[in-house]
C-alpha cells in the first residue's frame, strides 16, 4: 500500500518551487505571529527597563524591577490573585467534573440541562458582571431580599462592600460563569472514553469508585489537563469582572494583578513599571502551567 | 494532469489572497481628503456633558458648513485615548473634551495647544471677561498664572443636597457645620426611618471627592503650599473620624457606592443628605424619576473650622498639540464657548461656565439653584493640581474606601496614605530631574 509521490513539475519558483510553496501560505500566519506575540514580547522587555520623564522615555536599568520588590500594593495583587486562582480553580474543577460525570450518565432530560448548564458562560462577562452587581446589592438586591424572605437579618451583609467577604464573591461570580467551560471540556472527554475498558472492569468486578479512579480518571487527565491549564491562564489574568464588581475595592481587596497593571499604565501612565509587573505575571503564569503539566503526566508515566 | 490542476488551484487563492490583503489596505482613505479637509474631529466623554456640545456641532456645520465630527468614549476611556494620543507627535483629534484633574497631566506632557497664538491671529487679548476666574485659572498651567492651554465648557463644582422639608418639619436651620450634619442626620434619619447621610465610598476618585470638602473644612489640606504631602494632619485626622461618623448613618454598603448610587438614594427619599455634582438637579426635579420633586434644598458645603468649599470639576474644552487642524478647531472652540452656544447645554442641564448665563433670568426660572450653584463655584476650590494626581488620589482614595471598611482606623489609615503619597512624589521628582 505504498504511495507514490505525485511527480514533481516545473513551477513559477523554478524546480524546487514546491519546497518553498508552502512558506508562501503560511507566511502571513507566521508574520502575523511575529508581529503580534513576538515583538510584542521583546518591546515589553524593552520597555520594563525604560521609565517615563517628561523628555520622552529614558533608561532605567532594573530600577523598575528594584521597586516591585518593596511594592505592598504588588504583593498585595499578586496574593490576592494566586488566592483567587487557587479557590475558584478548585470549585470550578470539582462542580464541573461532577456536572460532566452527571450529565454523562443517562439521567431524564439530559441536553435539557446541558443547555442550561452552559448559559452563564455565553454571556459577555461584563453583562455577567452587571448581572452579579445588582444580586449582590445590600439595598435592592435579590440576594438580601431572598435571605430576608428566609428570616435572615441582612442589614450588614453588604457582600461586595465587605472587605473580608468581596473577594469570595468575585469567587462565586467566576465559579457561576465559568464551571460550564470546565463541564464541557470534561463532558466531551468523558465521551471520547471508549467503552471497553468500562466492561472489561465490569467483568473484573470492579466497583464504582475503583472504576472511576483506575479508568475514567487515567483516560480523562488530557482533558482534565487542558481545562486547568485554560482556565489558570485565565483566572491568572482576571480583569472584567472585578473590573465591572469592585474596580478592586472595597479598599484593596480585590485589587488583581491585572486590574494593579491596568492602572499603572493607564491612569498612571507609568508604563515602565506596568511592563515589569507584566513580566512577574508571565513568569508566575510560565511556572503555574509547566507545574500543572507535570503533576497531571505523572499518573500516566507511573500507571 | 493532477499536478497541473493541484498547481493552478494554489495560484489562483495564492492570487485571490494578495488581491484581497491589496484591497483591504487601500480601500479606506480614497476620495476622503476632500471633506476631511472641512472637519474636525472632536473627542468627548459619553454623557449628559456632551449633549449640548452635540447640538452645537450640528448647528455650527449648518451655519459655517465645517462638519464637527464627535467620538464618544465612556468616562475612563476617554482620559485613556487621550493620554496615548498626546504621548505622539500626531493625533487623531482636532478637539477634545477633558476632565479639569487631568488637565496637569496632559499640559505637563505637552499635549495640548497654547491658545494666546490663536487668539493672535483673531486680534483678540485672550477669552473674555464673562467666564467665571475658577473656571478659567484650571485652563492655565501652571495653574492660574500660566499658559492657557483650554478652555472651560461645563461649571460642575459639588454642591450639598439636603431635604428642606424634613429639616422644616423637625424644625432645623439647613447645615451650616458638618457638625449640623451629623446631628441632623441622627435626629431626623431615626425619626422617619431614613439613612441621615450618603456619600460615595468608592475607592479612587468618587470617596477622595467626597472628602476633600470635609479635609478642607476641617481645615486640612491634602498637598500644603509647598507641594508636600499632609494628609495625617491632626485635622485630617479629624475630618475622617467625622466620615465614619456619617457612615454610620450612611446605607449598608456605601463604602462602593458611587454618584449613580447617592443620586439614587436621594431622589427615592431614603436619604436626608448628601453631596452630588449639579448634573443630578434636572433628575430630582423630574416627578417621574423622583419621589422628592420640589423638596430638595441646594445648598454651597458646610463649613467648620473653615468656610466650607467644593471641589470643582469643570470640563474643559482643548486642542491637540499634534492636530493639524488648529485654526479650524479655534473658530468652533471660540464659538461654542461663546454666550449663545454655551447656552444650548446649560439648557440640557449642564452649569455654565459664563457668568452671564448664570445670571440669565430665563435660565434661572428653568433651574431655580443657579445662584447656589454660582456662589458655591466662586468659592470652589481644585483638587490638587498635581501631573501624578491621579496616581494620589487612587492611593489616598484606596486608605480612605479601607478607613471607612474598617480594615485600618483613621489615624493608621493616614498615616499609611501619607508615607505612600510621599514615595509617589518622590519617585516622580527623580523621573523630573533626570
Amino acid at each position: 500500500m505504498e504511495r507514490r509521490p505525485v511527480p514533481l513539475a516545473p513551477t513559477a519558483f523554478g524546480h524546487r518551487g514546491h519546497a518553498l510553496f508552502p512558506y508562501f501560505f503560511l507566511a502571513p500566519c507566521l508574520l502575523l505571529l511575529l508581529a503580534l506575540t513576538v515583538y510584542p514580547l521583546f518591546y515589553l522587555a524593552r520597555l520594563s527597563l525604560y521609565r517615563m520623564t517628561p523628555e520622552g522615555e529614558a533608561f532605567a536599568g532594573l530600577a523598575n524591577f528594584a521597586r516591585l520588590v518593596t511594592d505592598g500594593f504588588f504583593w498585595r495583587a499578586l496574593g490576592q490573585t494566586l488566592v483567587f486562582t487557587f479557590s475558584a480553580l478548585t470549585l470550578e474543577f470539582l462542580l464541573g467534573l461532577a456536572l460532566a460525570l452527571l450529565l454523562h450518565s443517562q439521567i431524564r432530560g439530559r441536553s435539557l440541562w446541558r443547555a442550561l448548564f452552559l448559559l452563564p458562560m455565553i454571556l459577555p462577562p461584563v453583562v455577567a458582571g452587571v448581572i452579579w452587581r445588582l444580586i449582590y446589592n445590600p439595598n435592592l438586591g435579590v440576594l438580601n431580599a431572598a435571605l430576608q424572605g428566609l428570616g435572615f437579618d441582612t442589614s450588614r451583609l453588604t457582600w461586595l462592600a465587605d472587605p473580608s467577604v468581596a473577594l469570595a464573591a468575585v469567587v462565586v461570580v467566576d465559579v457561576w460563569e465559568w464551571t460550564p467551560f470546565v463541564f464541557l471540556i470534561l463532558l466531551a472527554g468523558l465521551q471520547a472514553i471508549p467503552e471497553e475498558p468500562y466492561e472489561a472492569a465490569r467483568i473484573d468486578g470492579s466497583g464504582p469508585w475503583q472504576t472511576f479512579r483506575h479508568i475514567t480518571l487515567p483516560l480523562l487527565a488530557p482533558a482534565i489537563l487542558v481545562a486547568l491549564l485554560l482556565r489558570t491562564f485565565d483566572l491568572l489574568r482576571l480583569f472584567d469582572q472585578v473590573f465591572i464588581l469592585t474596580q478592586g475595592g472595597p479598599g484593596f481587596a480585590t485589587e488583581t494583578i491585572s486590574l494593579y497593571i491596568y492602572k499603572t499604565a493607564f491612569r498612571f501612565y507609568d508604563f515602565g513599571y506596568a511592563a515589569a509587573l507584566s513580566f512577574v505575571l508571565l513568569g508566575a503564569t510560565l511556572a503555574l502551567s509547566h507545574f500543572y503539566i507535570r503533576l497531571l503526566q505523572r499518573p500516566e508515566r507511573t500507571a | 494532469m493532477e499536478a497541473l490542476t493541484q498547481r493552478r488551484g494554489g495560484w489562483l487563492v495564492a492570487a485571490l489572497v494578495v488581491a484581497l490583503l491589496l484591497a483591504a489596505l487601500l480601500a479606506p482613505g480614497c476620495g476622503r481628503d476632500e471633506a476631511a479637509a472641512r472637519s474636525v474631529l472632536l473627542a468627548v466623554n459619553a454623557g449628559v456633558e456632551a449633549e449640548g456640545l452635540k447640538q452645537a456641532a450640528r448647528d455650527y456645520e449648518r451655519q459655517f458648513g465645517v462638519r464637527v465630527e464627535i467620538v464618544e468614549y465612556p468616562y475612563p476611556s476617554l482620559f485613556e485615548k487621550l493620554l496615548i494620543a498626546f504621548s505622539g507627535t500626531t493625533t487623531t483629534y482636532d478637539l477634545v473634551m477633558l476632565d479639569d484633574p487631568w488637565f496637569p497631566r496632559f499640559a505637563q506632557m505637552n499635549g495640548l495647544r497654547d491658545l494666546a497664538p490663536l487668539y493672535q491671529t483673531k486680534k483678540l487679548d485672550g477669552p473674555d471677561a464673562d467666564f467665571l476666574p475658577p473656571s478659567l485659572a484650571l485652563c492655565r498651567h501652571p495653574y492660574a498664572t500660566g499658559r492657557l492651554l483650554a478652555l472651560p465648557y461645563v461649571g460642575n463644582s459639588q454642591l450639598f443636597f439636603y431635604r428642606k422639608d424634613l429639616f422644616e418639619k423637625h424644625g432645623l436651620d439647613p447645615p451650616h457645620t458638618w457638625d449640623d450634619v451629623l446631628t441632623a442626620g441622627l435626629r431626623i434619619g431615626a425619626a422617619e426611618k431614613m439613612h441621615g447621610y450618603v456619600m460615595r465610598g468608592a475607592q479612587g476618585n468618587p470617596i477622595v471627592a467626597d472628602f476633600m470638602p470635609l479635609l478642607w473644612a476641617f481645615g486640612g489640606e491634602l498637598l500644603d503650599a509647598d507641594g508636600r504631602p499632609r494628609v495625617d494632619s491632626p485635622e485630617a485626622v479629624a475630618a475622617l473620624e467625622l466620615m465614619l461618623r456619617l457612615g454610620k448613618i450612611a446605607p449598608p454598603g456605601y463604602v462602593n457606592f458611587n454618584a449613580d448610587e447617592v443620586g439614587a438614594h436621594l431622589a427615592q427619599g431614603t436619604a436626608v443628605m448628601g453631596i452630588n455634582w449639579p448634573a443630578w438637579i434636572p433628575t430630582f426635579e423630574d416627578p417621574v424619576r423622583s419621589k422628592v420633586a420640589g423638596r430638595i434644598g441646594y445648598a454651597v458645603m458646610p463649613s467648620q473650622k473653615n468656610a466650607g468649599a467644593s471641589a470643582i470639576g469643570n470640563w474643559l474644552l482643548a486642542i491637540p498639540r499634534g492636530s493639524d487642524k488648529a485654526s479650524l478647531a479655534f473658530d468652533f472652540l471660540l464659538w461654542v464657548t461663546s454666550p449663545e452656544a454655551m447656552r444650548l447645554s446649560a439648557v440640557r442641564g449642564n452649569p455654565p461656565t459664563r457668568s452671564s448665563l448664570f445670571e440669565d433670568a430665563e435660565l434661572r426660572q428653568r433651574f431655580p439653584a443657579y445662584p447656589v450653584q454660582q456662589q458655591a463655584l466662586l468659592g470652589s476650590r481644585p483638587r490638587p493640581r498635581s501631573p501624578v494626581w491621579n496616581e494620589i488620589e487612587n492611593t489616598f482614595g484606596t486608605y480612605l474606601s479601607q478607613a471607612n471598611a474598617g480594615v485600618y482606623p483613621p489615624r493608621e489609615a493616614l498615616a499609611r496614605a501619607q508615607r505612600d503619597i510621599v514615595a509617589i512624589l518622590e519617585r516622580w521628582n527623580a523621573a523630573q530631574s533626570r
